[in-house]
């Protein structure tokens, strides 16, 4: 689904984020990519969705080599991913309805497919009586799923989301974390960069561990903490 | 493209237009500007491009005798112009008709030629040529006899007009370039402000997976749309102004130049000022949209 070989990326300035990384992710799978500010979670969440072009080594993300992709074909790799941020990032002009069937109409499907699957992305995530509100006049938690049903509502094969709660209070996480773990139960495969320790403590996901671009640690079932004295310094 | 895709397109250029009224109607503002500027060039070299294809096409010379020729030897004069066989046609001007016209010009100032009679004034011929190209050979040929004081050819300002009016062509030509390039420049910049207005919703399209191109396309349609306008109201505004230039100057224009220059009728040039105002206002709206917003779609 998602295989980084030999992945090394270094930015124009001289910054190294990441050295030589070796990843793979199966279909299906649910992993948190932990690590302090710097240590290149956001750089490889990016590679992978093609903000960023490695240095060296080639990514593959479903079925397409990333690293060696064209311009004109990226908007085709983003429709098979769903993307989740910390800020949201929704219309502020549209609503919740209008947000969500957006991320269709983009792809031009047709409207009888759009009337379909957004109100059961909405449904999925509990907004289906919110379907007509503007997203500031959401909370934040409510916003996040708004976002959550825009990146499912294509149905896509991978879902990945950055610091997906880093702008919500530890209760509303837990919300945001458990709709991730249900999207994963129904075959998704979910990456979550994350530095949130209960969450990922709690959840005993695979752990991805990067410290200063380098994989640290790649664990089934892990947890946040370990001898690492700079993650828990962040944690 | 799909048609409720096209149907997306256009209705979000339409709104765009309508929500940015300001930014919009700074753009519209600057099209018509640089529209009548550029109109006002067009119109010049239309005008002049139309009098030297008349003036051209007449190939006209006027052979004056000396003033003090008797009629015998205006005979001869005569005689050689009605032996020359590149002469189709030639008709003489007497004294008479001669001081009829000069009293024609002066008309309301007759008493400027109080004491003069017809006298004074040359007998001339106006000859018409079979082929204008001959015209320098038979001047050339008459200014050489003794009994013609001076060959006229209008042939010759003619030639003044056209190599002046080549020259406006090209300056012209010059100036409208540089114009469109300052007005694509402006209309770029403040479609920018819009586009910076909304980069964070063009950075969320491009992460959900939309195309340049659907991202552009709105852009595009906002800037044809206030290219057109523009158009629409530079047109209106030119078209008042070159009547009001017509109805004020146009019969000053012929009687000046003696009939030589007459300005174009504004149904003449309309159709013209239609196409190329139409046409470069929705090029510089689109081209303007596409420069704006190609720092923002690098995502």
């Amino acid at each position: 689904m998602v295989e980084f070989r030999n992945v090394t990326k270094r930015y124009s300035n001289g910054t190294v984020a990441l050295k030589n990384i070796n990843l793979k992710i199966d279909k299906g799978e649910f992993v948190f990519v932990i690590g302090p500010s710097g240590s290149g979670k956001s750089t490889l969440l990016k590679l992978i969705m093609k903000e960023e072009t490695p240095t060296e080594g080639d990514v593959f993300v479903n079925g397409y080599e990333v690293s060696a992709m064209d311009m004109y074909d990226v908007p085709y790799l983003r429709r098979s991913l769903g993307i989740v941020f910390q800020d949201f990032r929704l219309l502020p002009n549209k609503t919740v309805y209008e947000n969500v069937a957006f991320a269709m109409q983009i792809t031009e499907a047709l409207p009888k497919e759009i009337r379909r699957q957004v109100p059961m992305a909405l449904a999925l995530v509990g907004l289906s009586k919110k379907a007509n509100a503007y997203p500031a006049q959401l909370s934040g938690g409510e916003q996040q799923r708004v976002a959550l049903a825009r990146a499912l509502v294509n149905n896509p094969p991978l879902l990945i989301a950055d610091e997906p709660t880093g702008n919500l209070d530890p209760e509303t996480s837990m919300e945001i974390m458990r709709l991730l773990c249900e999207i994963n139960h129904r075959g998704t495969t979910v990456i979550v960069a994350t530095h949130e320790k209960s969450i990922v403590d709690m959840l005993k996901k695979r752990v991805v561990a990067l410290d200063k671009g380098v994989l640290a640690r790649d664990q089934q079932k892990g947890i946040y903490t370990n001898e690492d004295k700079n993650s828990q310094i962040y944690s | 493209m799909k048609i409720r895709t096209a149907k997306y397109i256009v209705k979000e250029g339409i709104l765009n237009v309508y929500k940015n009224k300001l930014m919009s109607l700074a753009s519209i503002g600057i099209i018509i500007a640089s529209l009548l500027l550029f109109g006002i060039f067009l119109l010049i070299v239309l005008n002049l491009d139309h009098n030297t294809r008349a003036l051209e096409s007449i190939p006209q010379l006027e052979v004056f005798c000396n003033y003090n020729l008797d009629e015998t030897l205006v005979g001869d004069v005569e005689q050689a112009i009605r032996e020359d066989e590149r002469i189709s046609e030639y008709r003489m001007v007497t004294k008479k008709e001669a001081f009829n016209k000069l009293k024609e010009k002066f008309e309301g100032n007759e008493d400027i030629l109080e004491g003069y009679d017809e006298s004074f004034l040359p007998v001339s011929f106006i000859i018409k040529l079979k082929d204008p190209r001959d015209s320098n050979e038979i001047k050339e040929k008459f200014e050489n006899m003794s009994k013609v004081e001076s060959v006229e050819c209008p042939q010759r300002s003619i030639e003044l007009i056209s190599k002046a009016s080549s020259w406006i062509k090209v300056i012209s030509g010059i100036l409208i370039a540089i114009l469109l390039v300052i007005s694509i420049f402006i209309i770029s910049n403040t479609i920018k402000l819009t586009v910076f207005a909304r980069r964070k919703e063009i950075s969320i399209m491009k992460y959900i997976g939309a195309t340049d191109w659907f991202i552009r396309w709105p852009f595009i349609v906002e800037g044809v749309i206030i290219g057109i306008i523009g158009a629409v109201v530079a047109l209106i505004l030119s078209g008042y102004g070159y009547r009001a230039l017509e109805l004020r100057l146009g019969n000053d224009i012929v009687s000046v130049s003696m009939g030589f220059f007459e300005m174009l009728k504004f149904r003449d040039v309309v159709l013209v000022l239609v196409l190329f105002y139409s046409f470069l206002g929705a090029v510089v709206g689109a081209i303007g949209s596409v420069v704006a917003l190609r720092k923002h779609l690098r995502v």
